[in-house]
């Protein structure tokens, strides 16, 4: 328990953190932003002294951002001037897309590294591993831009897979499962372009981890106990190379987020990331710092669960949770 | 006449955990004294952990004590502030054990023996190259070793470079922590007839940190037996050698396979 | 092959690479603002060796392109007019380097104009703008990590050295800095700046930003080592003699630093080229009508670009033998450093 409450403690530092580095970023930047909105004409000037008032910019840097914390914790996000609207609607409808972009994302791509990871150590240095390696250091050496881009053409040529949106004109006409397959259509392309994205590192971390165990003598035992070969990869080689990959996952969160914001905006799938990015180009402050802030949440809730299965799997850090 | 170096009841006192007000503290030191007068060399013996190295930071200032004096030629090491401290550390130097950690091993020899010269800004160049090779014919290392790395010498050769260091600054006292203990058996003999030899010619004061009762038995003048962090027993070599009081003195020279006690006859090396 | 070869190896590849993106000028037939309004997306114009009547010529030649009869955007080959390739080419001046004035090209054809890539919407050659382009987009990479090595080299060593409270709070940010996806971060950084600037300003801004974002990685590391090594003796003795921390830092404990840093540049290089076409490629870092290898790829968002004018999509690809070239020297590098480790967890990702 108490090492759950340490990890929770951390997230919420880190929340913490980022709340107020975004808030310092856009506090500190040379000229008001209320200034300029006052030239951008599509705000009528009785919006703008609305919200000076109720952000009060003449206060204090401590104060502004224990109101804007306030305003925050009661889940009030801000006002988007582009969308005409507060920001919170705004960014959970996005953030639903990118979720279920990223989480399926995240499932392939381990579904499928797992077993070629493993299949890969269980042959190491033998032709079939080499040509796996060869495989994923060039995958490596293509990055996520250059990848989603080049599948973007290739769908567009040969017209197999929409590009873009999630849904095609006339969606709500639709019966159900054929909902469910225009949606899986439209999420072919953006999910493999992630997946290629983290496929190689995930494999090779798979095979490395999976590698050093199978030297390991408790295995030669197990072997030698007549364990079939798929049990002994699977039920136990990998069980103890879990906590490095664990581990990574955790890690590799961070970079999945990263991703997914490039490929929503090349692909043109209607996540949180072509909102942030418009929001920059258009100046729209609290979309930003909200869109910002509810990646980190993401981001820490995907940590926290990395801890959850990492204190699940490996019974040395609950003893040593507990002997604290 | 006073002694080169007096100590008087040194305690150093470590945290033992990260933070500094942490209650477990560690005393390495617990209330030391000693001295030793010019030109003589006072061995202090004691096994590992029993705040020998401790010791010999904190009369090098290079560690501040918790409390208690250090007194250099009347002067309170100790009490001076940074600056003044400066002033004062070439009298003292310092001979670590392991040379492959005392010297950086990607400097040549030359750079090595002319870095105190460096530090302290004196001497243009071409001097301090000069008086570096002096430092080694000192010492005995060939001169045309002068452009090796350090990692490319021999053991022997490695703790010649760091005592010819540490002559660099014309130190008054030299303070030898486990100087010998990282050579071999033959080496060390010619290391520590170096060292006597120096002693005589350059008038120099040592303090020789070892757990080897056989080299203080050749070495010192004096010796002091030291356990967890006290000066348990001091007194004149041969008396301590021919009838050692405390047990922890018995167990050191018991523990020392080539110094054989036999009455009246110490027979060692 | 021996560690040090396959370092060597791979830094002349590197260094190949870095030279025909310098030397633009030469290896680039055109200038890349010239515009050629009458031929808008042309697309790659083939070398021949062997003519449409089946004879094989010595000197390579290409056949123009002209519109098709009856459309406005379909291009054939011209093959009554063949018009050989000549190589050492007098044309437009340019400046070598920056400053050394030349007329000299690799290639190009009297006359009329030789596009081997292709153009845009502006009639440029894409050929010549990819090697310019390469210049920006691989100078933002460079600067910027060093911008990053020389802050966590800084920052490292101050917590580090000073330890205590210092140490503490700078790993916490930089804990902070290093969970943070970098995309994010970059953007967050970028929204904040001031968006219509000049393109040198622009320039400027984009390797400052990309510089702040992976300062924490090559602090933590540097930190690293700089703990071990203050507590070796020869930092001890040097204290000894009197020597300042700032003595110590620079003489003893930075050159320690030197094998770490090194490989974070060549892991760092590339990511931060890449960043660089990120900012640039969605419309945040440089601007037209200077090229860098992200705008260039702009142009793939409007939609029949993306369908009709495929070697539009070749700036990407410009990009795959410089990583390839830096991950096998961050390889040799790694291996170098740490012979036995199979993985090194925190060698690829871009975070």
């Amino acid at each position: 328990m108490r090492y759950f409450i340490r990890r929770a403690l951390h997230a919420v530092f880190l929340l913490f953190g980022v709340s107020l580095l975004t808030f310092l970023f856009s506090a500190l930047t040379p000229g008001n932003y209320f200034d300029e909105m006052r030239l951008n004409p599509q705000i009528s000037p009785d919006t703008v002294a609305a919200l000076r008032s109720q952000y009060q910019l003449d206060r204090p840097l401590p104060v502004r951002y224990a109101h804007w914390l306030n305003a925050v914790v009661h889940g009030q996000l801000g006002f988007s001037f582009t969308y005409n609207g507060p920001v919170a609607p705004l960014l959970w409808a996005r953030a639903r897309n990118t979720l279920l972009l990223t989480i399926t994302a995240t499932l392939l791509a381990w579904l499928v590294a797992l077993p070629l990871g493993v299949w890969s150590a269980a042959r190491f240095g033998r032709a079939p591993d080499r040509v796996l390696s060869w495989t994923t250091a060039t995958l490596l050496v293509v990055p996520d831009l250059v990848l989603a881009l080049g599948l973007l053409i290739l769908a567009v040529r040969t017209g197999w897979f929409p590009t873009g949106g999630l849904v095609s004109v006339g969606f709500d006409e639709l019966s159900v499962s054929h909902k469910l397959r225009d949606i899986a259509l439209h999420m072919t392309l953006p999910v493999v372009s992630l997946v290629l994205a983290t496929l190689p590192m995930l494999v090779r971390h798979v095979r490395a981890s999976v590698a050093d165990v199978l030297d390991a003598p408790f295995l030669r035992a197990a072997a030698g106990h007549g364990i079939p070969q798929r049990k002994l990869l699977y039920r136990y080689a990998l069980r103890a190379a879990a906590n490095p990959l664990i581990s990574l996952f955790g890690f590799s969160v961070g970079t999945l987020l990263s991703g997914s914001l490039l490929v929503e905006v090349v692909m043109s799938w209607p996540g949180l990331g072509p909102l942030l990015l418009e929001s920059i180009l258009a100046r729209d402050l609290y979309v930003v710092i909200g869109g910002v802030l509810l990646s980190m949440l993401f981001l820490v809730g995907g940590n926290l669960f990395a801890d959850i299965l990492l204190y699940l799997a490996d019974p040395r850090i609950r003893t040593a949770a507990s002997a604290k | 006449m006073q002694p080169l170096l007096r100590v008087e009841n040194l305690v150093k006192l470590y945290a033992a955990g990260r933070s500094a007000s942490s209650k477990d503290k560690l005393t390495a030191l617990d209330g030391v004294s000693l001295s030793i007068p010019s030109g003589e060399t006072l061995a202090l013996v004691g096994e590992s952990g029993s705040g020998k190295s401790t010791l010999a930071l904190c009369i090098a200032c290079l560690e501040p004590p918790t409390s208690g004096s250090v007194w250099f030629e009347g002067i309170d090491a100790a009490a001076l502030g940074e600056n003044q401290q400066c002033l004062l550390r070439p009298q003292i130097q310092l001979v670590f054990q392991d040379p492959a950690s005392s010297l950086n091993p990607r400097w040549t020899a030359l750079d090595i023996v002319s870095e105190p010269f460096l530090v302290q800004g004196r001497f243009t160049k071409p001097d301090r190259a000069v008086r570096a090779l002096q430092l080694l014919d000192l010492v005995a290392i060939p001169r045309k070793m002068a452009a090796r790395r350090a990692d490319e010498l021999s053991g022997g050769q490695k703790q010649r470079l760091a005592i010819a260091r540490a002559l660099a600054l014309e130190p008054k006292l030299l303070i030898l922590d486990e100087a010998l203990s990282a050579l071999d058996c033959s080496v060390q003999a010619q290391i520590s007839n170096l060292l006597l030899d120096l002693q005589s010619s350059l008038g120099l004061t040592y303090l020789f940190i070892t757990h080897d009762f056989a080299i203080a038995a050749h070495m010192a003048d004096q010796i002091a037996v030291m356990y967890q962090g006290r000066i348990v027993e001091s007194g004149p070599s041969e008396k301590i050698l021919s009838s050692p009081n405390h047990e922890a003195t018995r167990s050191l020279m018991a523990a020392t396979p080539r110094f054989i006690e036999t009455p009246g006859v110490l027979v060692h090396f | 092959m021996t560690q040090p070869r396959k370092f060597a190896r791979w830094l002349i590849v590197l260094l190949m690479l870095h030279g025909i993106v310098a030397a633009a000028g030469f290896f680039a037939p055109y200038d890349p603002v010239e515009q050629d309004r009458e031929r808008p997306y042309l697309p790659p114009m083939r070398v021949h060796l062997m003519d449409a009547r089946g004879h094989l010529h010595l000197r390579p030649f290409f056949y123009p392109l002209r519109l098709r009869a009856g459309s406005f955007d379909q291009y054939e080959e011209d093959t009554a007019t063949a018009v050989p390739l000549r190589f050492f080419e007098r044309a437009a001046a340019y400046h070598l380097f920056g400053f050394v004035p030349s007329h000299l090209h690799l290639f190009g054809a009297s006359g009329t104009r030789i596009y081997l890539l292709g153009t845009d919407t502006y009639g440029r050659d894409q050929l010549s703008r990819i090697l310019y382009g390469g210049q920006v987009s691989l100078l933002a990479g460079l600067l910027g990590a060093g911008v990053t090595l020389f802050l966590g080299a800084l920052i490292g060593m101050a917590a580090g050295y000073f330890g205590g409270w210092r140490d503490d709070l700078l790993m916490r940010i930089a804990e902070l800095f290093l969970a943070l996806p970098w995309l994010y971060l970059l953007f967050a950084l970028r929204a904040f700046l001031p968006l219509a600037v000049s393109p040198l300003e622009a320039f400027l801004l984009v390797v400052i930003v990309i510089g702040m974002v992976g300062w924490a990685r090559p602090a933590r590391l540097v930190r690293g080592v700089v703990l071990s090594v203050k507590e070796r003796d020869f930092v001890r003795a040097a204290r000894g003699f009197g020597a300042s921390d700032v003595y110590l830092l620079r003489r003893h404990i930075l050159p320690e630093t030197a094998s770490v840093l090194l490989t974070q540049a060549a892991i760092l290089v590339p990511q931060f080229v890449l960043a660089e076409m990120t900012l640039s490629f969605l419309g945040l870092g440089v601007p037209e009508p200077m090229s860098s290898w992200g705008n260039l790829l702009a142009a793939l968002q409007q939609y029949n670009v993306l369908v009709s004018y495929w070697w539009m999509y070749l700036p990407a690809l410009a990009i795959v033998p410089f990583f390839l070239g830096y991950l096998g020297l961050a390889s040799a590098l790694q291996q170098r450093t740490s012979p036995y480790k199979i993985e090194e967890k925190s060698s690829w990702s871009p975070s």
